[in-house]
């Protein structure tokens, strides 16, 4: 779950940095980038963090 | 008078005035930097024994200019090395002390730090806000200096800085990606130079603001062992990492050149570099610490739990905006030359957004809870400031306020959601403040930069000034989301993985069994505060006896 977690985070950097080769439009590269931030925030504070509170002391 | 002499006569008339009002200035000869400027006046050293100069008349003068001859006297080569030194001395001095005023900035993180946690654990959280100066320097001279700027040169406003020269670059896709520099470790070799030193010095407690930004994210639970290792590595590599993309001339910063958009990664002072760095890390290692013991009920409230000295808190914040003017203001290098006039600009930017900012976060908390709470609004100061971060060198004072009130509201709201949402619990608001925060500085450059700034007619390698989207440059925002995305997606996940491999190696969190008593026995060995009779935490008691053993590592 943690790997998938930082495959998804990392993943998002990617997807942004790949967005400026896919086009050459600025609207093009924000939208892209912006998708690219979510991926990798969802990565992080979803599944990663998830993985972290599904075993919280507070659940124990 | 004949005509021919009538001619000859208007020929001189026309010669005098042509040479009288079309040679108005006399033919000037070549410059020669060997040539003695003569006729200088100077008071001479017994004038000056036998009567002094209270009045300031006498010191400074053409005797203080350095000779190569001294027996030939001044020449213009003399005084052209003379203007350049003093260029450079001005800014080695500016440079040096902004940076001791950054590294003070040390004392006010511990304060506050110290001040938002309980009285039991005082002594563990200043030691790790006191040790992180010694341990990130170590690293950070090892070869973090080396990664980060072993290829930045030149820096023109400290004389160049030119054994700063190795870049390790790979081509993907037909582009130039530098990831890292290959030249300065231990300050070796040609990096043993009085330029370097300075720029190192200044780097360095940049650096260091990092690394301790991790320790109030981490307070309360963090094995003192853990912490040493998780400040070497972040000190040795992450932080170096990205603060050489962004830089040292690295990838992020060349994204102008290379894509065209617009100068690149811009991060004036670091709100994307050393706090959303921090902030990040401090994420990544809260995660996996898990929240303090009595901070959620079994249903995932949150509890407050209230941290034991505000006097530190907002004492520890005033410290802080103080050293922020060595932080943003020094990062122009200088004061002399290449738009480095703008430091009062850059001055009163930090001012005001870190004003905005507390008051933001104050109207916030008092509209929404009915008081004025104070560590709210320490931290809405500190939101404020490290939003400005980024941009200040690059807005006017308006977007300096729109800045830091957005900042104000946004740690507020930061909090409540790693708070309640996210259940990442962060004894000191660190992740809200500097991870959050620092990321809204960054996009802040891509929004509001104004295109009024000049650092000598180019900013990482693209002429003109930096400006964004609402003066005219989509591009700029672009790279600013790149370099976001960057920081959460690259420096995040290192931080992650090595922290992790620190949990299975060295075990990141102290068992229940210390965490209830307090970490100042038990990981330091004596008490913050001997003298006073501490209370035992309601909310620890109440949960001590649900922790399973395997809890008590």
């Amino acid at each position: 779950m943690r790997l998938i977690g930082l495959v998804c985070t990392i993943g998002g950097w990617a997807l942004a940095v790949a967005g400026l080769f896919f086009t050459s439009a600025v609207g093009g590269r924000i939208a892209i980038a912006c998708l690219g931030i979510a991926v990798s925030l969802y990565g992080s504070l979803g599944v990663l963090n998830g993985y972290y509170l599904e075993r919280a002391i507070w659940k124990k | 008078m004949t005509r021919k002499r009538f001619a000859g006569l208007f020929l001189l008339i026309a010669l005098g005035a042509i040479g009288v009002f079309g040679n108005a200035a006399p033919v000037r000869a070549d410059l020669n930097a060997n040539e003695v400027i003569s006729g200088i006046t100077t008071p001479s050293t017994d004038e000056i024994t036998a009567k002094g100069d209270p009045g300031a008349e006498k010191y400074g003068t053409a005797n203080d200019v350095t000779m190569t001859d001294a027996k030939k006297g001044v020449t213009l080569g003399d005084l052209a090395n003379q203007a350049g030194q003093n260029k450079v001395a001005i800014n080695f001095v500016w440079t040096l002390i902004t940076g001791f005023l950054v590294m003070f900035m040390q004392a006010g993180f511990a304060l506050v730090e110290t001040g938002l946690i309980r009285a039991k654990n005082a002594n563990h959280t200043m030691m790790m806000n006191f040790m992180v100066y010694g341990l990130g320097l170590f690293a950070y001279w090892v070869c973090g200096f080396a990664i980060q700027m072993g290829g930045s040169a030149p820096i023109a406003n400290l004389g160049g800085v030119y054994p700063l020269n190795s870049e390790h670059v790979v081509n993907l896709f037909g582009k130039p990606w530098a990831l890292f520099g290959t030249k300065g470790f231990f300050l070796s070799g040609t990096t043993y130079d009085v330029a370097v030193m300075v720029l190192f010095l200044f780097q360095m407690v940049f650096m260091d603001t990092a690394t301790t930004i991790v320790t109030g994210a981490c307070a309360e639970r963090w094995k003192y062992s853990a912490f040493a290792v998780s400040t070497i590595f972040l000190g040795a590599l992450v932080y170096p990492l990205f603060g050489n993309w962004a830089w040292g001339c690295g990838w992020l910063s060349q994204l102008g050149v290379n894509f065209g958009l617009g100068h690149g990664y811009c991060d004036f002072a670091g709100s994307g570099v050393v706090h959303a760095v921090g902030g990040l890390t401090g994420l990544a290692v809260a995660m996996q610490l898990g929240p303090r013991i009595g901070k959620y009920n079994r249903d995932g409230r949150p509890n407050v739990i209230p941290g034991h000295d505000i006097v530190f808190v907002l004492t520890g914040c005033f410290i802080l905006a103080f050293g922020w003017f060595g932080f943003n203001p020094g990062s122009t290098l200088g004061a002399s030359g290449n738009g480095a006039l703008r430091i009062g600009s850059i001055a009163v930017n930090t001012m005001l957004a870190g004003c905005t900012g507390s008051f933001a976060a104050l109207l916030y908390m008092w509209i929404r809870y009915g008081k004025p709470d104070a560590s709210m609004a320490g931290n809405g100061l500190l939101a404020g400031l490290v939003a400005i971060t980024a941009p200040s060198g690059f807005v006017n004072t308006l977007a300096a306020c729109i800045i830091g009130w957005v900042a104000g509201i946004l740690v507020c709201l930061a909090v409540e959601f790693f708070d309640r949402v996210a259940r990442v619990d962060d004894p000191v608001g660190a992740i809200s403040v500097h991870g959050v925060n620092g990321l809204w500085g960054v996009l802040s450059v891509g929004l509001f930069a104004d295109g009024r700034s000049n650092y000598g007619g180019s900013w990482n390698g693209v002429s003109g000034s930096v400006t964004g989207l609402f003066y005219g440059d989509a591009g700029q925002l672009v790279a600013q989301l790149i370099g976001i995305v960057t920081l959460v997606g690259i420096i995040f996940s290192l931080s992650f993985i090595f922290n992790w491999i620190v949990d299975v190696v060295v075990g990141q969190r102290v068992g229940a069994k210390v965490e209830l008593a307090g970490l100042d026995i038990p990981e330091m060995g004596a008490l913050c505060y001997p003298d006073f009779q501490l209370k035992a935490s309601d909310y620890g008691a109440a949960q001590a006896s649900s922790i399973p053993a395997s809890a008590n590592r």
